[in-house]
């Protein structure tokens, strides 16, 4: 028999699986927490920090990524207010800073209520969230791809920069990847870089109710757990 | 590829995925840089998956994945040595030398490599030349030790 705790999110007394993650908790119940690296049966590694929530310890609150946070008998989860509100536009606003060329993360902007972006776009295209490199060492065993270098130089490359002999050429590294749908007027060139949010009428039932999934379209383009 | 020292390297220590870094340290330490072929060697020895090992070598600055020249002059970019003008020396040596810092001299002489902290602060700016070190460095002392490692490399060529 799996042994089962029960925890509230937002209020909600769920009960979950021991073992399980906050966020796969929260998205198997229709709550939605904005995530981006987190793929549902590969490890989690906190890379996007879009996920964060408040975890309420004796009355005092720590902010953590839930991909990251294992449930716990008598947890108390708050995914949706004002402070985290706040800071996870501002992860989405850089983010989309970063890398403004990809449908998924400016879905993800709209999807944090960015409005406008104060930093300088800098048109990359990887945010180095690690869903190739899990996809391809964990579903495949190929590890074909990792993360190469450290720090500014970080990225995500072959050994040596060639074709790998390990890699299997099953494409699943480019099928989860978030930089590989543009945004919906093509692609930006570098210097007249935007903030699309054109999808925004999206977000009007998500306000309305809040921390539920409604199915929107916004998690399309990078897979959220829903699809 | 001398394999016979790198088979002295990896003798006893095959199929131990965690002896990764010391094996990869005495390459490093043999070679003077972790040559493309000792690093598949390296995986295919230990068994460590080649993309696991690519990504360790890349990721310390102890490892260098390009040959480097008789002398590394290392110069410290960390936050104290920055504040005492490690800027000035870097632009010393790389302009004396002319080269970019990670690249090796054409003659083979010299590579610049610029860290960050080497753990000797107060000492600040420090420079490491060869594992030997250099404290309160200023870009003319600077140029004279380049300039004396240079003359001497030439009198043992000569
Ligand atoms: S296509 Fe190659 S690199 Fe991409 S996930 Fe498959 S095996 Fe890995
Ligand atoms: S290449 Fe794509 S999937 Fe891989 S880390 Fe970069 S953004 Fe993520
Ligand atoms: S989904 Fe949790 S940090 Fe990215
Ligand atoms: S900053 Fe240079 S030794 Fe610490």
């Amino acid at each position: 028999m799996i042994p089962y705790v029960t925890l509230s999110i937002d209020g909600a007394l769920i009960k979950a699986a021991k073992g399980t993650s906050v966020l796969d908790v929260a998205i198997e119940y229709g709550i939605c927490i904005p995530h981006l690296c987190h793929v549902p049966n590969l490890s989690d590694l906190g890379a996007c920090r879009l996920c964060i929530v408040e975890h309420v310890v004796n009355g005092r609150s720590k902010v953590t990524t839930s991909c990251t946070l294992r449930v716990r008998e008598g947890m108390v989860i708050r995914s949706n207010t004002e402070r985290i509100r706040h800071l996870r536009r501002n992860i989405a606003e850089l983010l989309v800073a970063q890398a403004p060329n990809s449908r998924a993360i400016q879905d993800i902007a709209v999807r944090c209520g960015v409005k406008k972006v104060r930093y300088p776009f800098r048109n990359e295209n990887c945010v180095l969230c690690g869903r190739c490199v899990r996809v391809c060492s964990e579903m495949w065993q190929a590890k074909a791809i990792g993360f190469v270098g450290r720090g500014k130089d970080r990225k995500v490359d072959t050994p040596f920069s060639q074709p790998s002999e390990a890699c299997k050429r099953c494409g699943t590294c480019i099928d989860l990847c978030p930089m590989t749908i543009t945004p919906c007027d093509g692609p930006m060139k570098p210097g007249e870089e935007y903030l699309c949010g054109k999808c925004e009428s999206q977000m009007m039932e998500a306000n309305s109710s809040p921390d539920q999934c409604i199915w929107c379209d916004l998690g399309e383009g990078f897979q959220c757990g829903r699809y | 590829m001398p394999g016979r020292e790198l088979d002295s390297i990896l003798e006893g220590r095959r199929s131990q995925p965690h002896q990764l870094i010391e094996v990869l340290q005495d390459v490093q330490e043999n070679f003077g840089y972790l040559p493309e072929d000792a690093i598949r060697a390296v995986s295919r020895a230990l068994g460590v998956p080649l993309t696991e090992v690519y990504g360790v070598a890349s990721f310390y600055k102890a490892f260098s994945l390009k040959p480097r020249g008789k002398n590394v002059i290392t110069i410290c970019t960390g936050t104290a040595c920055h504040v005492r003008g490690a800027r000035l020396l870097l632009n010393q040596a790389t302009g004396q030398l002319g080269v970019a810092p990670g690249e090796m001299t054409e003659d083979g002489m010299f590579t610049i490599e610029h860290v960050n902290c080497l753990g000797a602060c107060a000492l600040g700016p420090v420079v490491t030349e060869n594992g030997s070190c250099h404290h309160h460095m200023a870009p003319g002392k600077l140029r004279k030790l380049i300039t004396s490692l240079n003359g001497k490399g030439e009198a043992t060529h000569a």
